[in-house]
């Protein structure tokens, strides 16, 4: 409760200066009424120049005046007003500043998103950076992506997934018939044919193969066995060497009867040259005589050519007798 | 004619007539106990504190209230119900507004939605609770016992006696205390809105201009258009009714009329009535 005024109708103590105390108080508040509604019409965007951005949505659903664009998750601009244009669709005014105008630009992109907990967002995103600025009055369309409506599609999709991964996981599906394989083929290997058995399948062809590894090893001992017998043959072979040497290269030896008998094959060879030359000699005559002949086949050809020209005169000189004397011939003209 | 409406001495002899037929014993209301008495007293004291608020809120309007006698009586009052209570409701405002920015921000911030929390404190502080706070505060600290004094002297003839004297009751009682109040309590939720927005950007932020940018815009989107209005209303009719209602419920006191409650709590009650059903109104017209 209030403690009980004094009843005197003007009990208080004067209080100085009063006038200047009273008006420094008006003035305050004065003053602190007006810086606020300055800093409201600043918060506002009273004092920025703005250009106007027209997004187009088929649903203004959760957009109020007021909210703000956003890009990158900086504010850079805020909705002015909605209205239903002529077709059907929702026209979403925003009011950019122009300090801010540069982050949107041609090619920029803008959604309208509804999150789960809070307000829709509208945000604008800009790939290419030098593209054309977007300019003063430009109208967009803007994608609509609600997280609530996506969320029957996920459950669907979760949905289909568990049921794959059930069937994927039972015991008749085939993660439970690989697992059982793979248990069988690790029984397998811990088995007594080890990764052996795994690889051929069945314990028989294992055994084959282990059978031919016992077989090969008993080739490999004979094949040592061989060896040692070649190496005998080996020294055998250089003792015979030795005493072909022997028999071929010494002083009682086949070479030097060798050597004997080539130096007789060179005198028979220098005796058979002798006789080619005067075969030669003999050849060349004959040529002597071919020309000879050749000569004489000339002087043919001029002979006949003689007797040839001797003829054809023979012939004239005949056709002239004939002409100037006609024997047998009826030289009589028949006019017809 | 309407400077003859708004001549001074006809509006304070208005309102004192008014001030009489409070005075007077409610006759022909006693007549109604036995169907409504409650209802009817209801309707009958608002209508006359609406009366009385419309006089007053002329007297206030019109420049010839403010003479040189009334003028400094109104200074005084001016300067008596605001300064001393300036500093103390400062503190008080401060801190309560520290703890409760720092419970929000951090509540918020546990269930990831700190981006979210300034908004909330400036919604929750500035726009709700520090008006109410103010008005409660001038109305516990100035008027109801400015209310319960005028009742006294009115009880005492005073009031007469300075009528007597030649000396305008309601130039120097009442305007004057009505005016400080509504002063009072505008300056009190100013200075208390400002200081609480300079804290709670410092609590949030810290000592540093960084967050002024994301924090204006903030503010800016907070106090759009329509939610400044209701606001700026909210706190007029706050110091209003603050400064009012007391001074009418002190001379809306019957004498000889048997009543359970003093004049104070009367007044007390009817100012947290109507604060409430402004907050209500204030409440209906943000968020629907």
């Amino acid at each position: 409760m209030p403690t009980p005024a004094p009843a005197d109708a003007t009990p208080e103590r004067p209080v100085a200066n009063l006038e200047f105390k009273v008006m420094l108080l008006l003035v305050f508040t004065a003053l602190l009424i007006g810086a606020s509604a300055v800093y409201l019409l600043y918060a506002r965007g009273a004092f920025e120049a703005t250009q106007r951005l027209v997004l187009v949505a088929d649903d203004s659903e959760g957009v109020v005046v007021g909210m703000n664009v956003t890009f990158a998750g900086f504010p850079v601009g805020r909705v002015r007003s909605t209205e239903l244009a002529e077709d059907g669709n929702v026209h979403i005014l925003v009011d950019v500043p122009k300090n801010d105008a540069h982050w949107l630009r041609e090619s920029s992109v803008f959604t309208l998103v509804r999150g789960i907990v809070g307000g829709t967002n509208i945000r604008a995103y800009s790939g290419v950076l030098t593209d054309p600025p977007l300019p003063d009055g430009a109208v967009r369309q803007v994608l609509r992506g609600d997280a609530t409506a996506e969320i029957p599609r996920v459950i669907a999709s979760a949905k289909e997934l568990l049921d794959n991964l059930n069937t994927l996981s039972s015991s008749s599906g085939p993660l439970g018939g690989t697992l059982a394989n793979l248990q069988a083929t690790t029984a397998k290997l811990n088995g007594p044919h080890g990764a052996m058995g795994v690889l051929l399948g069945n314990d028989a062809d294992a055994a084959k193969i282990a059978q031919a590894l016992d077989r090969a090893n008993g080739l490999l001992a004979k094949l040592d066995g061989v060896a040692v017998k070649v190496d005998a043959l080996a020294a055998k072979a250089d003792g015979m060497a030795g005493k072909a040497d022997t028999q071929v290269f010494g002083p009682e030896g086949l070479l030097p009867e060798v050597k004997a008998t080539v130096g007789q094959v060179n005198a028979l060879l220098a005796d058979t040259r002798n006789s080619l030359k005067k075969m030669d000699a003999v050849l060349a005559e004959a040529q002597a005589v071919g020309a000879n002949a050749r000569a004489a086949t000339n002087d043919l050809g001029t002979l006949r050519a003689e007797v040839e020209a001797n003829l054809r005169k023979v012939e004239s000189l005949v056709n002239e007798i004939n002409r100037k004397w006609p024997f047998a011939r009826d030289t009589e003209i028949k006019l017809p | 004619m309407a400077r003859r409406v708004l001549d001074s001495p006809h509006l304070a002899n208005a309102v004192t007539a008014i001030m009489a037929a409070m005075a007077t014993p409610l006759v022909w209301l006693d007549a109604l106990e036995g169907a409504g008495r409650t209802p009817g007293r209801w309707a009958l004291a608002a209508w006359r504190v609406v009366h009385l608020g419309a006089m007053l809120l002329v007297l206030m309007l019109s420049p010839s209230s403010y003479q040189r006698n009334n003028r400094t009586a109104l200074a005084q009052q001016i300067y008596l119900d605001t300064v001393p209570l300036l500093p103390g409701f400062t503190l008080l405002c401060a801190v309560i507004s520290l703890v409760l920015t720092r419970i929000l921000v951090t509540t918020a911030a546990s269930y990831g939605l700190s981006q979210y929390a300034l908004e909330m404190v400036i919604r929750v502080l500035v726009l709700e609770l520090i008006p109410l706070t103010a008005a409660l505060f001038v109305a516990l600290r100035c008027t109801i016992p400015h209310g319960a004094n005028l009742a006294r002297m009115r009880r005492r003839g005073e009031l007469d006696a300075l009528r007597q004297q030649g000396i305008d009751p309601v130039g120097r009682e009442l305007l004057p205390r009505v005016v400080a109040g509504v002063f009072s309590t505008i300056t009190l939720a100013a200075l208390t809105c400002v200081i609480t927005m300079v804290l709670a950007y410092l609590a949030v932020f810290g000592f540093t201009w960084a967050g002024m940018g994301g924090y204006t815009h903030m503010f800016g989107q907070v106090f759009n258009p329509a939610v400044t209005l209701v606001f700026v209303l909210k706190t007029v009719f706050f110091s209003v009714v603050v400064a009012l209602m007391p001074v009418a419920s002190a001379l809306n006191d019957p004498e000889g009329h048997a009543t359970r409650l003093s004049a104070e709590m009367q007044g007390l009650v009817r100012v947290f009535a109507m604060l409430l059903v402004i907050e209500l109104v204030s409440l209906v017209g943000n968020y629907y």
